[in-house]
């Protein structure tokens, strides 16, 4: 789980690139898995909305429904992450990562149940 | 004795109606009539248009004038009667409108009536094309009641009566005819298979990523972890069937004991895991 070391990287190159690679080394696994969850709500949410504006929001309470649920779903997981990530560890003295992970438990199942009561 | 007085009244009124039609038989039908009744039109210089005892319909011009005098007398006695009450009645039966006016009675019976044209008075009603019904009503006691038809009298047109403010509240009102929004129409198959693939693609994505970065999930199986797992796989699997067919009062009942399962499980899973990172 610790970071692997660090990059030796020539100054020429893109920064995006540079930042990719960095993260890519740098991150835990753990955290990245989070990050691949964090980044497929995204899309899901990009692309609900996406359906919404081009082609129609018939069953308006449906479209709310599931883009709410990628908001609320990215939301919890973001928390989540920033708080099991060691490196915050000064930040979060009260809050153990299992009490984060519980949390972030009870949170999504509320999300889900509200999210099942507007899907309709 | 206390008791006397009010059986005596009580005999009195059983005895009423009998005493009432015993009144009825006695009163005598004792009916009045008119003597010489005469009506005379006259224009505004006095000449005599038309002078007959009764004729109808009687056209009457702008600035003309109508005479009616008679004599109200007993029928059998042929004495002179001054009535308690004498009306002349203008009566238009197309919109009811109605207009009367008493009548000055001499003591001896005699009656005369006057209705100058060049000066209308209030008292007649609205006019139309249609002739105004004019009647002579008598009231006085003792005797029968007269309403009787005289003739039909035909008025310049007036202006009509006036409308009152709140007329068309007590007629039914236009129907109202509201206008809605269109329904709302399903989109195009095609369309709709099309963005349904698009939206499920963000899972493939998802499990690649997962399939590359998976943390080794070693301790997921053990007995103090597992059951926690169940027990969110189960509030998951609760919430599709609320979802599918159950009603919110039996989802808050299963969710409630599932949550105290929960609470228990979570902490022993938890708690051991804390224990494992503290080591």
């Amino acid at each position: 789980m610790a970071p692997t070391k660090a990059p030796a990287a020539p100054s020429s190159q893109n920064p995006v690139v540079l930042l990719w690679k960095a993260y890519n080394q740098q991150t835990p696994d753990r955290l990245k898995f989070i990050d691949a969850f964090l980044f497929f709500l995204m899309l899901s949410g990009i692309i609900q909305f996406a359906y919404c504006v081009l082609v129609t929001n018939y069953p308006y309470n449906a479209f709310l429904a599931g883009f709410a649920s990628t908001v609320g779903q990215f939301v919890l997981a973001a928390s989540l992450r920033s708080q099991v990530n060691p490196q915050n560890k000064d930040e979060f003295k009260e809050v153990s990562p299992e009490r984060a992970f519980a949390d972030f438990a009870l949170g999504s199942i509320v999300l889900h149940f509200f999210v099942y009561n507007f899907l309709g | 004795f206390a008791l006397e007085k009010p059986v005596c009244l009580l005999k009195t009124l059983m005895y009423y109606p009998l005493a009432l039609l015993l009144l009825a038989v006695t009163a005598q039908a004792s009916v009045l009539t008119l003597k010489s009744p005469r009506f005379v039109v006259s224009d505004s210089t006095g000449n005599q248009l038309r002078a007959e005892p009764t004729a109808s319909p009687v056209k009457l011009g702008a600035r003309e004038s109508l005479k009616i005098t008679f004599q109200v007398v007993d029928k059998e006695d042929e004495k002179g009667v001054q009535p308690h009450q004498t009306f002349i009645r203008f009566y238009d039966e197309s919109t009811g409108e109605e207009g009367i006016q008493p009548v000055r009675v001499t003591p001896g019976g005699k009656a005369k009536f006057d209705l100058n044209l060049s000066k209308p008075p209030l008292y007649l009603p609205p006019t139309s094309d249609k002739p105004l019904k004019v009647s002579l009503i008598i009231g006085t006691p003792n005797y029968d009641p007269i309403s009787a038809q005289l003739f039909d009298l035909v008025l310049p047109r007036s202006q009509p009566a006036p409308v009152h403010p709140d007329e068309a509240v007590f007629h039914p009102r236009p129907e109202l005819q509201h206008t809605f929004r269109p329904e709302q129409k399903v989109p195009n198959k095609f369309i709709s298979l099309v963005f349904s693939g698009i939206a499920i693609a963000p899972w493939f994505v998802l499990l690649g990523l997962w399939s590359q970065v998976a943390p080794r999930a070693t301790g997921l199986f053990s007995p103090s972890i597992l059951p926690f797992i169940a027990s969110l796989g189960a509030f998951e699997v609760l919430l599709f069937t609320y979802w599918v067919k159950l009603r919110l009062g039996d989802v808050l009942l299963y969710g409630g004991i599932l949550g105290v399962v929960t609470v228990f499980t979570g902490r022993r899973a938890l708690s051991s895991i804390a224990a494992k990172r503290t080591q």
